[in-house]
């Protein structure tokens, strides 16, 4: 009974707090108001502050993760309903993703391959533009670790929802396909809402990337390493 | 009548997310349950044995939510605070540089792919018309 209303509470407060910087992002529109980053950041700091432990969290937050399965296989909605757009531009596409997914592994193999980084932080950093289920497996089999993979990969999906726009903007990405493509290919499936910001199609084409590259991005990573 | 058809419909995504995990584990395939699921989802409506308004308001509740979704899982990177500070935070940039450069190359090449391809798509049309 009071574990259950632990829990209870865990989801109505995780709930309100999101509705509430929902709200301030719609007032306030800036990238530093995103819902996910303000949301994180004010109850990371309340449970700081309090002394509980994520693992404690968890069991009122663990709810929410369960949903994530349905919501990706939630995608293929909005990819059945933008299936010719898509099929017409299968060439830009594939361009794109798999640019993108070689591009993320040089990067970090260019920043990261130093004698004062141990393997393990190496291998644990290259799937991190995959999404998490997928990015956990390859860290795995690659020799990395695991949930260090997941908090790169979150650090990965907030740069892109974050800075995306700015760097459309400076590199001038004004198609909605590259837009989509970029979001999805570096930032999966926080990326992919932020696309949704700029339209169905944008966030059709983010979660298309994002799933190309769960499929084929295993693949890369296991044989290169 | 409408929560009722969400809940249903959320129902059913869940089932085609629960088959994809099972497939994933039977075939260990090397992608996790989720995708398989939404691809068996996407090959069911493409191939018309599922209508999309069957899932069409359970999807759209998914897809609206989904920053909610993430938070938990978000908040996880507070088992990492020495990512924040001191030789983590080399890490940390490496992350975010590494992301940034992706999301511009990604973002440049197949906006480049895309200009090819349909001034390519508009030449083979004005070649089609001056051939007949």
């Amino acid at each position: 009974m009071y574990e259950t209303l632990i829990t209870l509470i865990i989801i109505i407060s995780t709930i309100i707090v999101y509705l509430a910087m929902y709200l301030l992002y719609r007032r306030f529109p800036l990238p530093l108001f995103l819902p996910i980053l303000t949301t994180t950041v004010l109850i990371i700091a309340f449970l700081q502050f309090a002394g509980i432990a994520y693992e404690a969290y968890m069991t009122g937050g663990q709810w929410f993760n369960r949903l994530l399965g349905p919501a990706v296989v939630a995608f293929a909605y909005p990819l059945y309903q933008q299936r010719k757009v898509i099929l017409k531009n299968l060439q830009p596409i594939t361009a794109g993703v798999l640019t993108g997914l070689v591009t993320g592994i040089v990067t970090v193999l260019l920043f990261a391959k130093w004698p004062f980084v141990p393997e393990q932080m190496l291998y644990s950093l290259i799937p991190k533009s995959l999404t998490t289920p997928v990015a956990i497996e390859v860290s795995d089999a690659i020799g990395g670790s695991p949930s260090l993979t997941a908090a790169f990969v979150i650090i990965a999906g907030m740069t892109g929802a974050i800075f995306g726009p700015f760097l459309f903007k400076w590199f001038r990405i004004d198609s909605t396909l590259g837009a989509g493509i970029a979001m999805g290919s570096a930032s999966h499936a926080i990326g992919t809402s932020k696309a949704f910001e700029y339209g169905p199609l944008a966030g059709s084409l983010s979660s298309l990337s994002m799933t190309l590259s769960a499929i084929i991005g295993p693949i890369v990573c296991i044989l290169l390493f | 009548m409408t929560l009722l058809a969400g809940i249903i419909q959320i129902g059913i995504l869940y089932i085609f997310y629960l088959a994809g995990s099972k497939l994933t584990e039977l075939l260990h395939l090397p992608i996790p349950g989720s995708i398989t699921g939404m691809l068996l989802l996407l090959t069911a409506l493409s191939l018309k044995l599922m209508k999309p308004n069957w899932i069409q308001h359970g999807a759209k509740f998914l897809n609206a939510i989904l920053p909610l979704l993430l938070v938990p899982a978000t908040i996880g990177v507070m088992n990492y605070p020495g990512l924040f500070s001191g030789k983590g935070l080399y890490i940390f940039f490496t992350v975010i540089a590494s992301t940034a450069i992706t999301i511009i190359v990604a973002g440049k090449i197949s906006q480049y792919a895309e200009k090819i391809t349909s001034k390519k798509k508009v030449e083979d049309e004005c070649m089609k018309h001056l051939s007949h």
